[in-house]
């Protein structure tokens, strides 16, 4: 079975334009023309960066979702009636073409133009290709061996076309999703020079001038106060381009006259605002000055009583995990033993943290493809809860492989060995299951979740001692690669994106930069190349089912992105992306 | 006076030095790696020894200091991780913001605070006095945090008179838009009404003590006027424990701005200073702490200035 065919999904989107042209959910409202929209950003979260190739500082939803996407658009688009699905309406480029058994892709651009009035070429493909390659640090999607490391030659034979021939044959489906989905094409018309008054040239084309000319454009996005008035980024090729920047934050956007794409906005202007704190958010939602804004979880209760709003979770591509020190000098031995990792995630009680904790505002998580918003990655076993709360069933695991379990004490291994019933390998007669589990202060849910662990894990005689410590130090420690560290939670998890297709290549395999915690499984490599190179659904299915059952991390709720609070007069904005990107192009207002 | 005004600078040159250790060696003392707590999860090794070389964070710490210092000297106050600006930069934006609610909020609190200090000496033990100090108590009992909200929901939810928020243009556009205006009177008045309740107690106290004074009673049988007395003779004299009070509270002001334009969403350097602590901007809360401490020394040493100006007793005993 074919995971999906990229073709059909350009008749999605043309629905979804006649159901936004219907003005659906107006109920006979007048549709106005014009008006500003206003945004609330997160808080403490401002755009700070304009260059489309974003280092990981960054590399943030603020400044890539929800600004930089606004005016650069990539390549290929991500996100479509509230999925995760490649949108070639709102693309650059066709659909790409896979030739040579999936080792040479071939894509064909659009006829779209820059704002100036330029065609978006291949040339500008190749800009950002010549930039990447020779700035590796310097874009945050980069993963050693991965793109743009396993393209082997590229070339460009008219400006429509770009033609790419990889180190071997890949799925195209991955492919697309985790690798094409990284280009941005940049205007090499407008861009390609290494100072204010050098001219335009084709400095990319040379490795070292391409460093210079990435050196200049990093520079010129340091200047925050130019941004709404320095030329470089006046050209633009999303539907909006900058009216002011101010450095705390607050942006006005006004539409792109000479945007190629689809949906032409319709309001005249639309502005970002930031916030100090979820508080200072909340009071300016209660006088009526946000369009589109987000109420704090905390005063959840007061959502009904803004009347004038609507409310809708906001949930994210993402799942979230803390991880244990396969490598830890004491545990690691009991980590590396399945039975004792399903044991502890059997006393993670999500249903309960997600009512308690979150007020019932987060996902919970069975394996790493998330479970909501709905996809089609995600597999039929992973629907369900492998290891759902059971004390009982924990204590049960442990009692059967050579642990005498003493409930709110501390359980020791009383029958040590590798055969049936014993404690596995390294483990040694009278070992304590004890642990340390650092997390990061500074969020309520995360220290709530940590104390409910730590009552959780008594009922089964896991002593667990918890420790506070900056997001710094929990984090350097997590990926410190020492043997002293043993259980991290530096409070996030994961976002697929720019690679979102769930496959877990950066987080789950051997060596990986991103598997802070050591885990390495010859089969669970094995599972994670076969996604990489099929086409077929059941290899992700096949990774994310063994994922799941293996628990190389121990899974937790996820909570929803934001509370969304939406005028009622605002239409277009719903669904929302689960990659939180904003479509203000799609948005109008009615009278009532 | 000269030799008075030497030893205070130089003690001053002294303490700002120390802050700068101080500041410098905590961030240091930190565990944990500070590239990767920036970069995030996803960053690769390159990204990670990119990152560490631009900071000189792979330099050893005594270095980073002695750089650290050699860039203060020459007004470099590092560049923020995350805003994507420099440290200065970034308070020539945020610090006029605060130093205009700081400046109103404390004219108008010492506007109300001095005569109501002074009302309340006059009239001790009186029905004015009972309900000022009992106004006083509660006002600074009161959190600022939630003197704050109280404030929004009454004159921005209830009844609709006032912004929620502050200002949100550059300080040069506030008298452009009179709304930017209305935008400053909550923050001013969750400000200034505490400082009005310490400075007023501080006050009523001095006036008592001076009330009693020899030099009173002398001016009082040469026969000045009661006002005479109060405005000529006696206010003077109350006002030395204030000034040095108004030097030593301006961290204590600080901090009340930093609770005040979080609520308010004035994009002063209190905001600063609590965004970049949750976002672990370090050159930037170095910057902001070093200007505060600067500014508290300052405001020490002008307050002793002034003191000994006002009192010369002090530049003798000195």
């Amino acid at each position: 079975m074919r995971i999906h065919d990229l073709r059909a999904v350009t008749i999605l989107p043309l629905m979804a334009l006649v159901l936004a042209a219907c003005g659906t959910g107006t109920t006979g409202a007048n549709k106005l023309a014009g008006g500003t929209a206003t945004f609330a950003e997160l808080p403490a979260a401002t755009p700070s960066y304009i260059l489309p190739m974003t280092s990981c500082k960054y590399f943030s939803v603020t400044n890539l979702s929800q600004f930089i996407e606004l005016m650069y658009r990539p390549l290929y688009w991500f996100g479509q009636n509230g999925q995760v699905k490649l949108n070639s309406d709102l693309s650059l480029a066709s659909d790409p073409v896979y030739s040579d058994g999936g080792k040479t892709v071939t894509m064909k651009l659009k006829n779209w133009k820059w704002s100036d009035g330029a065609p978006i070429t291949s040339r500008d493909v190749q800009f950002w290709m010549n930039l990447y390659k020779a700035n590796l640090g310097g874009y945050c999607g980069y993963t050693p061996k991965y793109f743009p490391d396993n393209v082997t030659s590229m070339s460009y034979p008219d400006p429509q076309t770009v033609v790419f021939s990889l180190d071997k044959a890949y799925g195209s489906y991955w492919f697309t999703y985790n690798e094409l989905s990284q280009i941005t094409p940049m205007p090499q018309h407008a861009w390609d020079k290494t100072s204010d008054s050098s001219p335009v040239g084709d400095y990319d084309m040379d490795p070292k001038t391409a460093v210079d000319v990435y050196k200049y454009l990093d520079g010129q996005s340091k200047t925050l106060g130019t941004f709404a008035t320095n030329p470089l980024w006046q050209v633009v090729s999303g539907p909006w381009k900058l009216k002011s920047f101010s450095t705390e934050g607050a942006v006005a956007m006004i539409p792109n006259p000479g945007y190629s794409g689809p949906v032409k906005p319709t309001i005249a202007e639309f502005d970002l605002q930031p916030y100090t704190t979820g508080t200072a958010e909340f009071n300016v939602l209660h006088s009526g000055g946000i369009d589109l804004g987000y109420i704090p979880t905390e005063s959840v209760s007061q959502k009904d009583s803004l009347t004038k709003y609507t409310f809708q979770p906001w949930i994210g591509w993402q799942f979230v995990y803390f991880q244990e020190n396969f490598n830890n000098a004491i545990n690691g031995a009991i980590y590396k033993q399945l039975y004792f990792r399903q044991a502890m995630q059997h006393l993670v009680d999500q249903t309960t943290w997600i009512s308690q904790i979150f007020k019932g505002y987060a996902v919970p998580t069975y394996g790493p493809v998330p479970i909501q918003p709905a996809s089609q990655f995600v597999s039929p076993g992973e629907r369900n809860n492998p290891y759902p709360y059971d004390p009982a069933a924990a204590i049960k695991l442990l009692t059967d492989n050579g642990w005498t379990v003493k409930p709110g004490g501390v359980s020791t291994c009383s029958n040590p060995g590798t055969g049936t019933g014993q404690c596995g390998a390294g483990i040694a007669s009278g070992q304590k299951a004890s642990f340390k589990l650092e997390y990061a202060s500074g969020t309520i849910a995360v220290t709530q979740e940590m104390e409910a662990l730590k009552t959780a894990f008594s009922k089964a005689g896991l002593e667990l001692n918890l420790s506070e410590n900056p997001f710094n130090t929990v984090i350097g420690d997590a990926f410190g690669g020492t043997t002293t560290a043993d259980m991290d939670n530096w409070g996030g998890g994961w976002i697929y994106a720019p690679d979102y297709m769930p496959t877990g290549e950066s987080l789950f395999s051997t060596g990986a930069g991103s598997n802070g915690g050591a885990y390495s499984d010859s089969k669970m490599d094995d599972l994670i190349t076969a996604t990489t190179t099929s086409n077929d659904v059941q290899a992700l299915y096949a990774y994310e089912d063994y994922n799941a059952q293996q628990l190389p991390v121990i899974f937790i709720p996820s909570a929803d992105a934001a509370l969304t609070m939406a005028k009622k007069t605002l239409h277009g904005w719903d669904p929302q992306d689960p990659l939180l990107q904003i479509y203000p192009e799609n948005w109008y207002f009615t009278s009532s | 006076m000269t030799g008075f005004l030497v030893r205070r600078v130089a003690q001053s040159t002294l303490v700002v030095l120390g802050v700068t250790v101080i500041t410098f060696v905590l961030t240091k003392l930190l565990p944990g790696g500070v590239a990767r707590a920036i970069l995030g999860v996803r960053a690769s090794p390159q990204a990670i020894a990119e990152f560490n070389h631009e900071n000189g964070l792979d330099l050893p710490a005594w270095q980073q200091y002695l750089y650290y210092l050699g860039q203060l000297l020459h007004g470099n106050l590092g560049f923020s991780y995350h805003l994507n600006q420099s440290v200065v930069e970034l308070l020539q934006d945020h610090l006029p913001k605060t130093l205009i609610l700081l400046t109103i909020s404390t004219l108008l609190a010492l506007a109300i605070a001095v005569p109501l200090g002074m009302l309340q000496a006059v009239r001790r033990n009186k029905l004015e006095d009972y309900f000022f100090t009992s106004l006083s108590f509660a006002l600074y009992s009161m959190p600022p945090f939630w003197l704050a909200l109280i404030l929004i929901i009454i004159f921005a939810v209830n009844l609709n008179l006032l912004p929620p928020q502050g200002p949100q243009g550059a300080v040069s556009t506030y008298l452009d838009d009179p709304s930017q205006i209305l935008g400053l009177v909550l923050p001013v008045m969750s400000l200034a009404l505490v400082t009005i309740a310490l400075f007023s107690r501080y006050m009523r106290s001095s006036m008592l003590d001076n009330l009693v004074q020899d030099y009173v009673r002398t001016a009082r049988a040469k026969g000045v006027s009661t006002t005479g007395v109060l405005y000529r003779h006696v206010l003077r004299n109350a006002l030395i424990p204030i000034v040095t009070l108004l030097g030593l509270s301006l961290p204590g002001i600080f901090s009340g701005a930093l609770i005040t334009e979080a609520i308010f969403n004035y994009p002063g350097m209190g905001l600063l200073f609590w965004n970049s602590s949750q976002s672990r901007d370090y050159p930037v809360l170095l910057g902001v702490t070093l200007v505060v401490a600067v500014a508290t020394v300052v405001g020490n040493l002008l307050a002793d200035v002034f003191y000994a100006v006002v009192d010369p007793r002090v530049r003798v005993t000195e």
